[in-house]
């Protein structure tokens, strides 16, 4: 009887032991089998990053330093990743730098550039993500499935692009500026300063659902039984197009 | 007698025409000067010739042919009388009626403001494959004319072109793909196969309402949008 308590806390013992080190491998595995690419860059004033992934996550934020930091995580097989400072510009290639290769895996980037950088940003496969930037332009495309999400911007020219996917954009409206979003099925959501000026055009075909929201005010016209938006809101200086094929529309206060 | 008189009276004096006075004063004269009797003799001498070769010198061989050429050169030389002109009309040129000339000038301004109209409009206005498709509520009545008569092309007829060339571009880069594809991976594949059905289901949709109603100019829009947006996802393949 005396030998059972024993045996049992043995058993325990060895049990959190192999757990323990199962924990410590898989670690260990997922640790090796990850590569980090890191690299920063000294940044000029208007600095344009344009970076071309493959498949992942790309993160570009906004932060208060004069230069360019880009990390990336490589899944295996692990691309090649070459980025290049060409006279102000830092390009990042991954379609091209990985050309004969068709088995790489997903690389997520995370890059932080100067608030005022322009970020023209494009990837086949994978969420696009922005944040506290307002150089000139923000493009955010991506060729098949992924959402792009734009928060905190203050660019005058702005397009955000995909196939299947919502986009988000928060940001400011600037005057004179274009702002084009365009999806065949997701959601697009815009949260806007509610003094904003613009002429809009948002289409939704298939849901003929274009929700103005508190923008519903202005001077709008309802084009071909509703699949169509036409509105003056203000001055109407800038310039907004909103295209969704198979999805919804929806304008918020910012 | 002085010389002078003698020599103007040397050749009637030879032809034996003076009187016999004066025949003998000429002859005492030539007798006592030499330079008289020296003319008298050429005179006489010359006159001995034209008695005895004078009439083969004079009388040209073939006289009548002689006439004929020397008629003939100035037959030539006399310059043909000028034409006689046609009358020249006094008042009108034309044979027309005021009311044929009238209507020809009338059809002549309709023809050339038709012409200068139709090469505006194709000089100003863009083609449908680079600025978009044209809504058929932007057509003019002129336009509309124009296009019935089979002048200038419709917005259906621009739109129906525009959509061919795209489809002409999705086929090139279809082809593309198709070499590439092999060599993607299940995810890359599965990812594009996915998105092309999401296309492939708005150009179905749009291409059905467009066949019951050709008219529609936003579905006509949105047609070449994700026309375009499917040529877009090709391309970005073809190179993967």
């Amino acid at each position: 009887m005396s030998f059972c308590p024993t045996f049992s806390s043995q058993l325990r013992s060895a049990l959190k032991l192999t757990a323990a080190a199962a924990l410590v491998a898989m670690f260990s595995i997922s640790a090796f089998s990850q590569k980090k690419f890191s690299r920063t860059y000294p940044a000029p004033n208007n600095v344009r990053l344009q970076l071309m992934n493959k498949s992942g996550t790309v993160t570009v934020e906004g932060w208060n330093r004069a230069e360019v930091q880009i990390v990336a995580t490589l899944e295996p097989p692990a691309a090649n990743v070459a980025p290049q400072n060409l006279s102000g510009t830092i390009v990042i290639n991954l379609v091209k730098d990985n050309q004969s290769r068709s088995d790489i895996g997903n690389v997520n980037f995370l890059v932080r550039v100067p608030y005022t950088t322009m970020v023209d940003i494009e990837t086949r496969m994978g969420n696009l993500n922005v944040s506290n930037v307002r150089g000139g332009l923000v493009r955010a495309r991506i060729s098949t499935e992924g959402d792009i999400t734009l928060t905190n911007i203050g660019a005058s020219a702005v397009s955000a692009e995909n196939v299947t996917g919502d986009i988000f954009y928060d940001g400011d409206i600037v005057a004179g500026g274009t702002y084009r979003f365009a999806s065949t099925r997701g959601a697009i959501n815009l949260r806007i300063p509610f003094n904003s000026s613009f002429r809009v055009v948002a289409t939704a075909p298939s849901t003929r659902n274009i929700s103005l929201g508190v923008f519903g005010g202005g001077a709008i016209n309802y084009i071909g039984d509703g699949r169509r938006v036409v509105g003056k809101f203000g001055d109407g200086s800038a310039t907004l197009s909103v295209t969704n094929q198979q999805g919804s529309i929806s304008f918020f206060r910012r | 007698m002085n010389c002078e008189e003698c020599r103007s009276a040397i050749s009637p004096f030879l032809d034996n025409e003076l009187e016999p006075a004066l025949a003998d004063t000429v002859r005492g004269h030539l007798a006592l000067c030499q330079e008289c009797a020296a003319v008298c003799e050429d005179i006489a001498s010359i006159f001995e010739v034209c008695r005895t070769d004078g009439e083969d010198l004079l009388t040209p061989p073939n006289s009548p042919a002689l006439w004929r050429r020397i008629s003939n050169v100035i037959e030539s030389e006399i310059k043909p009388p000028p034409p006689v002109e046609p009358e020249q009309p006094t008042k009108r040129f034309w044979r027309f009626s005021l009311p044929q000339l009238a209507t020809g000038f009338a059809l002549i301004a309709v023809v050339s403001s038709l012409f200068t109209v139709i090469g505006i409009r194709v000089y100003s206005r863009p083609e449908a494959s680079t600025a978009g498709l044209r809504s058929s509520s932007e057509e003019t009545t002129m336009e509309k004319v124009l296009g019935k008569l089979g002048l200038i092309s419709t917005p259906q007829q621009a739109r129906d072109r525009h959509f061919a060339e795209q489809q002409k571009a999705i086929d090139y880069w279809n082809a593309r793909v198709a070499l590439r594809r092999a060599e993607w991976d299940q995810k890359t594949r599965e990812a594009f196969d996915r998105n092309m059905r999401v296309i492939d289901q708005s150009v179905a949709q749009y291409t059905n309402i467009l066949k019951q109603d050709p008219e529609d100019d936003l579905s006509a829009e949105m047609l070449d949008s994700v026309l375009t947006d499917k040529m877009n996802l090709l391309r970005d393949f073809s190179d993967l």
